[in-house]
């Protein structure tokens, strides 16, 4: 083994860098040997059955943890794995092979066999079905065979892990506190693997091939997830390099730029389990606490206390910054088992959002402002609250009567409550033309990009057919940004932005040349796009926005913006 | 009683993780022998994950769904509307 330094290249998933310790991990079980004289094939069907009864067992509670820890969408794959296990081809392929012979782990592993080789030579999505089929054997034989496994959660400090493959639950396992990174043989920047690595902001690069193997166990490695390198040996400087970029990152106080103008830089929450991360990540606050988790996934709905438990909580992890909580939005794409809501032929220009609040879930809207009002005494960062899908002022009005409303009663009751600054979301066009008369009502506007866009575009942000439409840069879209923000000045309130759009990196500069106050986004963004406030110059920014909005076509912008690539340094997506 | 229908794919992607694991999940719920296929190719088992992955079925292509047995029209209804929703919309 020398200890000479070499570069090893894949695709890097992350705009990350890490340095530690090769950790080598392999997760297929050995196989034992068939016995000689055979088997009891109803002793080993049976001892099959079993083993599939625990692997579902297993990947129903690693798909709660995983939705729990990253979200709905990467625990899907545990759904599909559920089915593989529960196959009826691949039952009576093991029933045949205990028949011929084998014992029940051995079965499983020719039961497969065939299914795995053919997936493998298929192209692009198809190959990844066949590592979710070798994961799925590899947990049914070692459930068969009782084989433990490398436990993922307790490396050492440090560990860079390197596999052939990473499942992904072996990936879920992961802690980002403890893990520097890890490097796959396989994979590419679509499998389950980058995209848990991205969710957890881990350097990895996958993909690196052969070249893996002569890696040894122990091994000191620079895993560069923006350049898509392992370093093997790296250089005390490239060290020192990849250590202290990463620290810097996290800037835990609010930032300004270049030029002296302040920026709040939030995050997005949609559960409270990610709180938490958010602080860490350099957040000033929560920017969109999104409510919905509340309601959703349950027969009826949360008790005044119980959110304002959740809210307290968010409260208390930003004692110096503020925390925007958006009431109740759902109605239309969102169901909720207890409210009965209703088919609409265009469920987004249907009753949802506020509209639903100031109707027939106007119970829930005032047990939320009970709990929203008292958490505002009670929490230790200040309180914003909003309201979504406003479309006109007479609307905001009776939100806000409601308000005053909830307040009197709790002081009668003699409960302690605070009333928290005000705000609007602004998501339609209608209240982009009507900003001034909201403005002049609350303390602030928060700009939804996603829904904004989808309206002022009239393009559902579900449909490939206009995906193209429903992008941001569209100097529509940037024109109704650019009103909003001055009618939100005018009228004296703050303006913030929490769409997708506020998280990207590429376009800060643009959003602080629009005048916004503060942006919020996914907080695993949050260090990059300080990073990008406290490199812009304000008044720069200031003409970059001009000429954007001036621009004919969404080409212009994109031109103006520069090469997205080559801006965010190679980090694509 | 058989029954049978043509079905064009919505989710960007086929038949694929989650699509792929609810259109199986149902295919299995109902009293009825459901086969699925390329519209003009041969059919598979609607109940095996393996069978139906690996038609490799994308985004707009056609899919012939027929089903065999007393709940035949409740099973084609559910699963040509896992097969027609796009796939964030998907429950479950």
């Amino acid at each position: 083994m020398s200890d000479e330094r070499r570069v090893v290249s894949g695709t890097g998933v992350t705009p990350r860098a890490g340095v530690g310790e090769v950790v080598r991990y392999d997760p297929s079980a050995d196989l034992p040997d068939p016995p000689a004289g055979g088997v009891d094939a109803g002793a080993e069907r049976e001892r099959f059955a079993a083993g599939r009864e625990a692997a579902r067992a297993e990947l129903e509670r690693e798909r709660d943890r995983v939705a729990e820890a990253i979200g709905e969408e990467e625990a899907a794959v545990f759904d599909a794995h559920v089915q593989f296990v529960e196959d009826p081809q691949i039952e009576s392929a093991v029933h045949e092979a205990i028949d011929g012979g084998l014992p029940a782990p051995n079965a499983v592993h020719e039961a497969f066999a065939d299914h795995v080789e053919r997936f493998e030579g298929m192209d692009g999505r198809m190959a990844e079905r066949a590592d979710d089929l070798r994961d799925v054997r590899d947990r049914l034989v070692r459930l068969l065979t009782d084989g433990d496994r490398v436990d993922l959660s307790s490396l050492p400090e440090g560990a860079v892990v390197v596999a052939e493959r990473l499942t992904p639950s072996d990936t879920a396992q992961l802690d980002p506190e403890r893990v520097a990174g890890f490097a796959t043989a396989t994979g590419g920047r679509t499998s389950h693997a980058a995209i848990f690595a991205r969710s957890l902001a881990l350097p990895a690069v996958v993909g690196v091939g052969d070249a893996l193997a002569d890696v040894p166990d122990g091994t000191e490695v620079l895993v560069d997830g923006d350049a898509g390198e392992l370093v093997v040996n790296p250089t005390d400087e490239e060290r020192e390099r990849a250590a202290t970029e990463d620290l810097a990152d996290i800037r835990p106080d609010p930032v300004s730029t270049a030029d002296g103008r302040e920026i709040e830089v939030a995050a997005n929450v949609g559960r409270p389990a990610e709180v938490e991360p958010a602080a860490e990540r350099g957040a000033d606050g929560i920017g969109l606490y999104r409510t919905e988790f509340l309601f959703l996934d349950r027969e009826s709905p949360p008790d005044e206390d119980e959110q304002y438990e959740a809210y307290v909580e968010a409260l208390d992890a930003f004692p110096d910054g503020r925390v925007v909580v958006r009431t109740l939005d759902v109605g239309g794409d969102k169901q909720v088992p207890y409210l009965d809501l209703p088919a609409e032929e265009n469920p987004f220009l249907g009753e949802r959002g506020i509209r639903r609040s100031l109707g027939p879930d106007a119970d829930l809207f005032e047990a939320q402002l009970r709990a929203l009002l008292r958490a505002a005494a009670d929490g230790e960062g200040d309180l914003s609250v909003m309201f979504p899908l406003v479309a006109t002022a007479e609307e905001l009005e009776a939100a806000l009567a409601k308000v005053d409303e909830v307040a009197a009663a709790l002081d009668e009751k003699g409960v302690a409550h605070a009333r928290p600054e005000l705000g609007v979301m602004i998501e339609t066009p209608s209240a982009v033309f009507v900003a001034d008369e909201l403005a002049e009502r609350v303390d602030f506007l928060s700009i939804g990009t996603n829904d904004l866009a989808q309206y002022v575009m009239a393009a559902a942000r579900e449909n490939d057919r206009v995906a193209d439409l429903h992008d941001p840069l569209h100097p529509g879209v940037l024109r109704a940004i650019r009103r909003t923000v001055g009618a939100g000045h005018e009228g004296g309130a703050w303006v913030g932005m929490c769409g997708e759009m506020a998280g990207d990196p590429d376009v800060t500069e643009l959003l602080v040349g629009l005048g916004l106050d503060e942006l919020s986004m996914s907080a695993v963004t949050v260090p990059d796009v300080k990073a990008n406030v406290e490199a812009t110059n304000a008044e720069a920014a200031r003409e970059l926005a001009d000429a954007a909005c001036a621009a004919a076509a969404r080409d212009e912008v994109r031109e103006l913006l520069g090469d997205p690539a080559s801006r965010r340094g190679g980090q694509s997506e | 009683m058989t029954e049978e229908r043509t079905v064009t794919v919505v989710p960007e992607d086929g038949l694929h993780a989650r699509p792929a694991a609810l259109f199986v999940e149902e295919a299995n719920e109902h009293d009825a022998e459901v086969e699925v296929g390329p519209a003009d190719g041969d059919l598979v088992s609607a109940g095996s994950m393996i069978a139906v992955t690996g038609l490799g079925v994308r985004g707009g292509d056609e899919v012939r769904i027929v089903a065999d047995g007393v709940d035949a029209t409740a099973a084609l209804d559910a699963l040509e509307a896992i097969l027609t929703t796009p796939e964030d919309e998907l429950e479950g």
